[in-house]
């Protein structure tokens, strides 16, 4: 009987302990949710975070049949979305492959010359952009590379285009193409390649005129002829020469293209260069043009008593970055179109900002702070390796440059690598007190302790480094809950 | 004496004339379109008329609210971010790693949401447009369809699929009526699609690189503090605007160094 009892509550303790170890590794283990609580379908996540409504398993979603990742196709628009589970492809009308990077033929990229602009896209995709825009396409599969694709775009030959309409000779500015489909039409029309409807020798009823325009899709100010065709660009020492109002200058052969700002508010010249810093905008009042209601507008920026140009971004020395205080985030300003955009970088200092300058031009990026493996290195020059980690080398020790952030309400125990613990040793003889032998600048108060104000600030610099911790105020100057170091002491007698 | 009743007989009859204009008015303004209708006037084509009608109905800041939100009219899974909620188009649960897309047809979707947004007020416009021409004298016979909604470069196309026949004297059919909307929500969906992408395999987006293609096109990128990352697309010109949210590698906080002792 007695057996039998142990048998029984041994049983008992077996099951007890397999239950405990379940649950415990049910609380550690990573769930593949098909869907979670707050909504986000195919999550690894911890079990209780799945809905229970929807699938889950113990395992990662690239695991499960209910969450492989693919690549969805969609047949219309000729778009792929890469890393989509195949459920939530299927559900919205998409089509679904095994191929999370979508490598399929369906994606393969090509150059999609359409009119004057090329996109680099799939086959389909360039079908859908002739459809909508109502262009003719032509698709190069052989190049495979954007930039090559964006240079490949070739404007359509342009020029004057005369014919009759109510017994008057008129002209419209237009492709050799929309032409040729006049003149297919039957109409009785002539294309004049390179040449304006302003030019006398056409006979036309168009006229120079002073008037000037902006045209979408380009940067540039356009003088217009009294039909209402864009001419050249807005030159107004150029306003009345017969020659420019004839032929078709380029934008390259025509006024200010040497200026470095793109012409921005130039009366004069109207070769505008977004690049540069400048577009075709209304003018202002106060800036008017010789001729015309429009101007290359300047597209820099001014941001706290500085200029910054178009295009510029530039770190800002935000409170409490200098010193990588608690709640201080490095943020990037980015000046476009005259408006300057703030864009944080990752928060808890995760991520920081980095500038460089080349001729003056300013060039910023919020890139990733490297810290992570400070705390393993032994070796100086593996330290200051800028190429694997952002580290510096302070008394024997590799600790962060830019001290990471901690969530430290959620997240305590974190500055345990800036506990620094010393052994200093004391000596007694038969007649006399104790004296500091070893480590003496880390005691106090007793003889031969060598400690300075250098040591304290250098052993909390140390730990400050680390993250959180130490003294510190936060990045708004409040002190923190230390307000100086506590170095354990220890005293051991030899 | 006799002035004075002169006088007063001239008051009167102003009064009665200005009461008769008054009324006039007034019965002018609700028979209006009997009136034109007698008077053999042509009627408004249905698609100006629900084209008013569906701008009086403000179903524009329908398409506002969906834009701002992600594509949705009632998120699900959303970050807050100044009061407004956000949907995730693209999601991961963990750090470190690239997000996982929560909505690879986007544009189809936001389609979805706009006929399913604005459905209550077409039917009603479409009730409106019934009592309007049968006040003209027209025999209306409207048909049973869905709504269409299309985003196109440049516009957003609102297609009733209802069969419309007015029959006054002769009879006119609109098999289909077509409303269009001047909005740019399509090439924001197609620059939020490529972002999606990038954050989808790359976990982020340089967004200058955006402005340099597309001159009128802003891009903001707010990351959060939980390392979700909010992106607002502007068209400088219209002001149309586009908000989503995307959570890809996500960088913890202060990870790393648990456990990590250092004796010296």
């Amino acid at each position: 009987m007695k057996r039998e009892i142990k048998i029984v509550i041994g049983m008992i303790l077996l099951v007890g302990i397999f239950l405990t170890i379940q649950t415990a590794s049910a609380l550690d283990v990573t769930y593949c949710c098909e869907k979670t609580k707050s909504g986000g379908w195919c999550q690894n996540a911890a079990q209780d975070k799945c809905d229970t409504k929807f699938q889950m398993a113990a395992t990662s979603c690239e695991s499960t049949s209910y969450c492989r990742m693919g690549c969805c196709f969609d047949s219309q628009e000729g778009t792929c979305k890469e890393n989509t589970p195949e459920k939530i492809c299927n559900d919205n009308d998409g089509v679904w492959a095994a191929s999370a990077s979508c490598e399929i033929p369906q994606c393969e990229l090509g150059c999609c010359l359409i009119g004057e602009q090329a996109a680099f896209s799939s086959l389909t995709r360039c079908k859908r952009l002739s459809s909508l825009y109502g262009l003719e396409i032509n698709f190069r599969p052989d190049i495979t590379d954007e930039l090559e694709c964006i240079a490949s775009a070739t404007a359509d030959v342009k020029g004057a285009c005369v014919f009759e309409e109510d017994f008057a000779n008129t002209c419209v500015f237009m492709t050799k193409g929309e032409c040729q489909k006049k003149i297919d039409a039957g109409e009785n029309a002539t294309f004049y390649e390179d040449v304006l409807c302003s030019d006398e020798e056409l006979g036309t009823d168009c006229a120079p005129t002073t008037r000037t325009t902006c045209v979408e899709g380009k940067d540039e100010v356009y003088f217009v002829d009294s039909c209402g065709n864009v001419a050249n660009v807005y030159d107004s020492t150029k306003a009345t020469n017969k020659l420019y109002w004839s032929e078709v200058v380029k934008t390259g052969d025509a006024c200010g293209i040497t200026d470095v700002n793109g012409n921005a508010d130039s009366k004069t010249c109207g070769n505008c260069d977004y690049f540069l810093g400048s577009t075709c905008k209304k003018a202002s009042v106060a800036n008017k043009a010789t001729y015309g209601d429009y101007i290359c507008a300047d597209l820099g920026c001014t941001y706290n008593g500085n200029r910054y140009e178009h295009g510029e971004t530039w770190c800002v020395n935000s409170q409490g970055v200098a010193g990588n205080l608690p709640g201080s985030r490095y943020f990037r300003l980015v000046c476009y179109n005259g408006d300057v955009t703030v864009e944080p970088c990752a928060d808890f200092r995760g991520e920081i900002c980095k500038q460089t300058a080349v001729r003056g031009f300013r060039n910023a990026a919020c890139v990733a702070n490297k810290w992570q493996t400070c705390t393993g290195q032994s070796d100086v020059a593996d330290c200051l390796n800028t190429d694997v980690r952002d580290c510096q080398w302070i008394s024997d020790r590799c600790v962060p440059v830019y001290a990471p952030g901690f969530n430290f309400w959620a997240n305590a125990g974190t500055c345990a690598a800036g506990t620094l613990s010393y052994t200093v040793t004391y000596e007694k003889r038969i007649i006399g007190d104790w004296e500091c032998k070893e480590n003496c600048e880390y005691c106090k108060g007793e003889d031969g302790c060598t400690r300075s104000g250098d040591t304290v600030a250098l052993l909390n610099n140390i730990c400050t480094s680390y993250g959180d911790c130490g003294i510190k105020t936060n990045f708004i100057g409040v002190q923190g809950f230390n307000t100086e170091s506590v170095i354990s002491q220890k005293e051991q007698v030899k | 004496m006799e002035e004075r009743r002169g006088k007063k007989a001239q008051v009167t009859i102003f009064i009665i004339v200005a009461i008769i204009v008054v009324v006039a008015g007034i019965l002018i303004y609700i028979f209006l379109p009997e009136i034109k209708g007698a008077l053999g006037v042509e009627a408004e084509s249905p698609s100006v008329i629900l084209e008013n009608c569906l701008a009086s109905k403000e179903i524009g800041d329908n398409i506002e609210v969906i834009a701002r939100q992600g594509g949705y009219m009632e998120p699900e899974h959303y970050i807050l971010y100044q009061g407004e909620k956000i949907e995730y188009l693209c999601y991961s649960e963990e750090y470190y790693r690239t997000c996982v897309m929560q909505q690879p047809m986007l544009k189809k979707h936001i389609e979805k949401e706009i006929q399913a947004s604005i459905a209550d007020d077409v039917k009603q416009c479409f009730d409106d447009l019934k009592n309007d021409y049968e006040r003209q004298g027209y025999d209306v016979n409207l048909g049973a369809g869905d709504i269409g909604v299309e985003l196109l470069p440049q516009r957003i196309v609102l297609t009733f699929n209802k069969a419309l026949t007015l029959t006054r004297g002769e009879t006119k059919s609109y098999p289909t009526t077509k409303v269009i909307l001047n909005n740019n929500l399509y090439e924001l969906v197609s620059i939020a699609d490529s972002i999606l992408s990038w954050e989808a395999v790359a976990g982020d987006v340089e967004t200058t690189t955006y402005m340099d293609y597309y001159h009128n096109l802003k891009v903001e990128k707010l990351k959060q503090g939980d390392g979700s990352t909010i992106y607002i697309l502007t068209d400088r010109n219209t002001g149309d605007k586009l908000q989503f949210a995307s959570r890809s590698v996500a960088l913890p906080p202060g990870y790393g160094l648990d456990g990590v002792t250092y004796e010296k």
